[in-house]
């Protein structure tokens, strides 16, 4: 063991010690969780989130690396148009190449996170590119034949939050509430296979442990909100949005599969299932979460809160307007 | 957190994906068509692991651009202790009917109606439930008119009787729906003696419905024979 900070040192003999205890308490623990119903739907909700973000965080983390040894932030800025504006618009539309689901995406933006402009960029990449990739699009097409509108409407509305919150950092978002800072290669001189392998594994460990909690959040959310909540929405276009946007949150649910279940919620009208679809890729607490580990909890507490005002009010305003008050 | 300690949680992440994708409990948790995705995560992560593990014992000490003092590395990686222990030492166990939204199925409501293509031949092709339910809802072409199929399900009982029901997901255990059929005629009379969950394999024709693209309407199977069967290895459809 190498003498760092004592605490430190202590932590790999702690890890195995705890491994082998949960080993010896495997049956135990199984046994515990088995037994009772609440727990094992908590635990199987759990594993499904953490499983199904693996392979996108997998594939996020490894884009982040590249974009680590690749893109500087003033090769970026050199890119990208110089008006915050135009910018932001540019970062909206290049959204659409990410497929893949929006735990992929903040590992990617906080890499491709600068000053000025590029921030701006960055933050209306993140919350575009899971919500109108062809993936995404695709799914909301079959999970909602016959209704074009519908995913039009989806891809206006989250367009519009992604565009809203880019200015809006633009204009009042601030870099000291990015507290968390990345580890760059500072001497030069390390190789690009050292700045990729190192960038993967920081952005894998601080965006997985993240998704932890979230996943965690999600399941014990998924035990305690009732099934009946659904049946009392009809005909309540206030109360349903409302209702909906909050389950967006809560349930984070992966923005692949959202579409299908907001078809199979018949029984609420169509324009808060429209909000559940235009909140949930952008805000839920999983992202919370995640982006409270890669940016900063200062950041996050204003960000998502804020994407959550826009992207309910983007999506209710669209809705009304592409689908008016058909049920 | 020490770096080797972060290296060593990020090995036994990569270990839990490969052993709940080698052992087959993935399908509890995620939709089967992910196995390739879920290979290539654990390769990558496994992967970075031994590389960072390598490279930190070739230098002989951790490398210092993310100490710096400055550094963030605090306790939170723990966190991913969590999964390693739910998914190697716990596994749940896949979702029981009760835990799935009790609504019909993940089909829409108002739908195109159009020709499905025809059931597969043979005596009693095997029909899924979901299947059955898009079907009965929205073919134009009654692909299940006057056809004996197999269906295979759960039982829940009922008021009226038994249905045979089948966990949905779409994407994961997160998302998961609740599909129903209903199962009558007089050999669907003795179902009613099975204690809950009982699998079962059951033939019959479906009664005949409107195609009207109605998914809330649950579609019924007249039965002419039912087995008792051990539960599937995945046991959503």
């Amino acid at each position: 063991m190498r003498t760092v900070r004592l605490p430190e040192s202590a932590s790999m003999p702690v890890l195995v010690a705890a491994v082998v205890a949960c080993a010896l308490l495997g049956s135990t623990l199984r046994a515990a969780v088995y037994d009772s119903e609440a727990l094992s739907t908590a635990g199987t909700v759990f594993s499904g989130i953490f499983v199904q973000a693996l392979p996108f965080l997998a594939l996020g983390v490894v884009l982040s690396a590249l974009i680590a040894v690749f893109v500087t932030a003033e090769r970026l800025s050199r890119w990208l148009p110089r008006r915050p504006a135009a910018a932001v618009l540019a970062a909206a539309a290049s959204g659409a190449a990410l497929p893949g689901c929006e735990c992929g995406s903040v590992p990617i933006a906080r890499r491709l996170f600068g000053e000025g402009a590029v921030g701006a960029a960055a933050l209306t990449f993140m919350l575009a590119a899971p919500a109108i990739n062809p993936v995404v699009v695709v799914s909301t097409v079959v999970a909602f034949p016959g209704q074009p509108q519908m995913v039009f409407a989806r891809v206006g509305a989250s367009l519009i939050t992604a565009i809203v919150m880019g200015l809006a950092w633009s204009r009042w978002g601030r870099t000291e509430w990015i507290t968390r800072r990345l580890p760059r290669a500072i001497d030069g001189q390390a190789s690009r296979w050292h700045t990729f392998t190192e960038a993967a594994r920081h952005d894998f460990i601080q965006a997985a442990s993240y998704l932890v909690i979230g996943a965690a959040a999600a399941a014990a959310l998924h035990v305690v909100v009732p099934d009946w909540l659904m049946a009392h929405l009809a005909g309540q276009l206030l109360l349903g949005v409302l209702v909906m946007a909050v389950l967006a949150v809560v349930l984070a649910l992966c923005s692949e599969a959202d579409a299908f279940v907001a078809a199979s919620l018949t029984m609420v009208p169509l324009v808060p299932r429209l909000v559940f679809l235009v909140v949930g890729p952008a805000v839920d607490v999983k992202l919370f979460a995640m982006q409270s580990g890669m940016f900063g909890r200062a950041f996050a507490i204003r960000f998502a809160p804020a994407t959550f005002v826009v992207a309910t009010a983007a999506a209710t305003v669209v809705g009304v307007l592409v689908l008016g008050q058909r049920a | 957190m020490s770096r080797e300690a972060e290296n060593a949680l990020l090995l036994l992440v990569g270990v839990a994906t490969a052993m709940i994708t080698t052992g087959g409990a993935y399908t509890r948790y995620v939709k089967a068509s992910l196995l390739p995705w879920l290979t290539v995560t654990a390769v990558i992560v496994i992967g970075l692991a031994l590389v960072s593990i390598v490279a930190d014992i070739r230098r002989g000490s951790a490398p210092d651009d993310d100490h710096g003092g400055h550094s963030h590395r605090g306790s939170v990686a723990w966190l991913l202790l969590v999964p390693v222990v739910v998914l190697i030492f716990v596994t749940p166990p896949a979702l029981r009917p009760g835990a799935a939204a009790p609504k019909v199925t993940a089909v829409s409501t108002e739908v195109l109606r159009r020709p499905f293509p025809a059931l597969p031949d043979g005596r009693a092709p095997e029909v899924s439930i979901p299947d059955v339910l898009i079907r009965a809802a929205h073919d134009t072409a009654g692909t299940l008119n006057d056809r004996l199929i197999t269906v295979i399900g759960f039982t829940l009982a009922e008021t009226d009787g038994v249905d045979l029901g089948r966990v949905v997901i779409i994407c994961c255990a997160a998302d998961a729906q609740l599909a129903r059929i209903h199962l009558r005629g007089p050999a669907a009379a003795e179902l009613r003696n099975y204690p809950e969950e009982t699998w079962l394999r059951v033939e019959g024709t479906v009664t005949p419905g409107k195609a009207d693209g109605d998914s809330t309407s649950i579609p019924t199977l007249q039965v002419q024979s039912a087995t008792r069967i051990e539960a599937p290895a995945n046991t959503y459809a």
